[in-house]
């Protein structure tokens, strides 16, 4: 059984930037005295999740919403086990598959059929195995000969059809999704639309981080509703949304 | 189901929770889950390899005839300069440049263990050991193809080599695992401070001249020792010697050991307090 539960999680990190990257001004911050240290470092600390508590079981299919950096990415990395939060709590039973990003694990000098292998293997599947699903993977990219060309000859919607066929050629029983698709033509979207739904029918949970409030209502049952990482309203998915409808017309009426 | 593995479960407990692993036991789980999908780095590897001589006609045997011609020039001239006979001095140096660009690569890859990686690490959830595996076991497949050198050269040259040849694989495995404290540690710094990869690049070109890898320690006269304490030489000489029908200098195997002791436990340190921040750095 697919199980989710996060308890009180707050992460914090650090953002590097500037000279914060630099080792000598780092022993030269550390060879003067404290305040001075702190600015010759140039180091900001993020807290991006704010006491986040959360609990899903099977058949969950939670929508997380909010403007641009509210920490919807980043909870999705907390899930994926990508980031340790600094505190708190975090417990996932069940195969995960997380697709955050369309790109990554295809190396651009492999071919299309290479490439299937390889990111297959990324997503902890044996080459043995992954050879059984390659012909179906080919079948749904219509790529046809590109498949045997260096995927860096690809335009970006051909490389989205690629990493979206590989990354649910396996139905996970918990899956995590960032919003990517949209770069594909519309006839791949209705495709993946379709495959999708089969695929979120096999999945025992699915967390969707997304923007379009018309897909999280027709994919999603539960909701969190994420502000400055905060969870500023969490539960059913019309009722979040009413909320985050309210917050984002209250900003509009103060701007 | 492909993988039963041990990705299924995923449990972090906070600081303040009871049950959370220590981060020693975290940093452990990861190096043996690590080791033990040598399925996937080796597979990695191996594609490293091919993809980057893709489209050329020897593939990765580039690198073998690249070092052939490096032995022949620098044989011949160096033979001359410092007066030996080229018979001697051809697979003293053949030996000596080979396991050289296995280390000074190890050392100078290393600085791109998690930085090269930025984009697998943000996204997928993988032991951090894996990358470090992929990329000694990459150095390993270059050293191989290098290695096919060594016979003819020997043969070429009338060397034989003695029963102390058995020592080469414990040899290779010390200097492995030299490969992975190294990796983890220089990875880390490198991933941390943007300014270490240069750094260490300039270094590591210091290094190969201050080295006894193109000449012998021997050369130092009532200095001898100072040239066979560097570790460099030592990692050199255990496999070198017993190749060229010799024994290794007399504290080449204890520096290597204790290189090999402090760094790994200097690396594993690190590795564990600080692995967490891996992916912000990268």
């Amino acid at each position: 059984m697919a199980v989710v539960r996060l308890e009180r999680v707050f992460l914090e990190y650090p953002v590097y930037h500037g000279s914060s990257r630099s080792l000598k001004k780092a022993l030269l911050a550390a060879s003067t005295q404290g305040n001075l240290a702190r600015d010759a470092l140039d180091r900001v600390n993020v807290r991006a999740l704010n006491n986040i508590d959360l609990e899903l079981r099977n058949g969950d299919r939670l929508a997380l919403i909010g403007p641009n950096g509210a920490g919807k990415t980043t909870l999705l990395k907390v899930l994926a086990g990508i980031y340790e939060p600094t505190q708190g709590c975090v417990v996932t039973s069940g195969r995960v598959s997380a697709l955050l990003d369309a790109q990554v694990g295809l190396n651009p000098d492999a071919t299309g059929r290479e490439n299937i292998i390889l990111r297959g293997m990324y997503m902890d599947i044996h080459p043995r195995e992954m050879v059984k699903h390659a012909d179906e993977v080919a079948a749904f990219t219509e790529l046809g000969q590109y498949l045997d060309m260096p995927v860096r000859t690809y335009s970006a919607g051909m490389m989205i059809r690629l990493a979206f066929a590989i990354s649910t050629c396996v139905p996970p029983e918990i899956l995590l999704m960032d919003e990517w698709l949209a770069a594909g033509d519309a006839h791949f979207l209705a495709k993946a639309h379709r495959r999708m739904e089969a695929f979120v029918q096999a999945s025992n949970i699915l967390v969707l981080a997304s923007h379009s409030i018309p897909l999280v209502q027709e994919w999603c049952n539960r909701a969190i509703f994420l502000q400055q990482g905060y969870v500023a309203a969490s539960g059913d998915i019309n009722e979040v949304i009413a909320a985050y409808r309210r917050t984002l017309q209250m900003g509009a009426s103060a701007a | 189901m492909p993988s039963a593995t041990s990705s299924d479960t995923n449990d972090f407990r906070g600081l303040a929770g009871t049950s959370r692993p220590s981060r020693t036991v975290q940093a452990t789980t990861d190096l043996i889950t690590g080791l033990g999908k040598i399925w996937l780095w080796a597979e990695l590897a191996k594609q490293d390899t091919r993809l980057r001589y893709r489209g050329s006609l020897l593939g990765p045997f580039w690198l073998t005839i690249s070092t052939i011609v490096m032995i022949g020039s620098m044989g011949f001239l160096y033979a001359k300069l410092f007066h030996t006979d080229v018979s001697s001095y051809l697979p003293f140096l053949t030996l000596g440049l080979i396991v050289w660009q296995f280390v000074a690569s190890l050392i100078n890859e290393g600085c791109g263990t998690f930085t090269a990686v930025s984009s697998i690490l943000q996204q997928v959830r993988l032991p951090y050991s894996v990358h470090v595996y992929r990329l000694v076991f990459r150095n390993l497949l270059v050293l191989a193809h290098n290695f096919v050198i060594v016979p003819f050269i020997l043969f070429m040259f009338h060397v034989t080599p003695n029963w102390g040849v058995v020592w080469i694989l414990p040899a290779l495995l010390v200097l492995c695992l030299n490969g992975v404290w190294v990796s983890i540690l220089f990875g880390m710094l490198s991933a941390r401070f943007r300014d270490v990869p240069p750094i260490v690049a300039s270094f590591v070109q210091v290094v190969f001249f201050v080295t006894p890898v193109f000449w012998s320690p021997d050369a130092l006269g009532a200095w001898k020792s100072l040239g066979e304490l560097n570790p460099i030489f030592a990692a050199i000489d255990v496999v070198r010697a017993p190749l060229l029908g010799l024994h290794t200098a007399p504290y080449s195997w204890s520096v290597l050991l204790l290189v090999t002791l402090l760094g790994c436990s200097g690396s594993f340190a690190i590795f564990a307090r600080l692995r967490y921040r891996i992916p912000f750095w990268a």
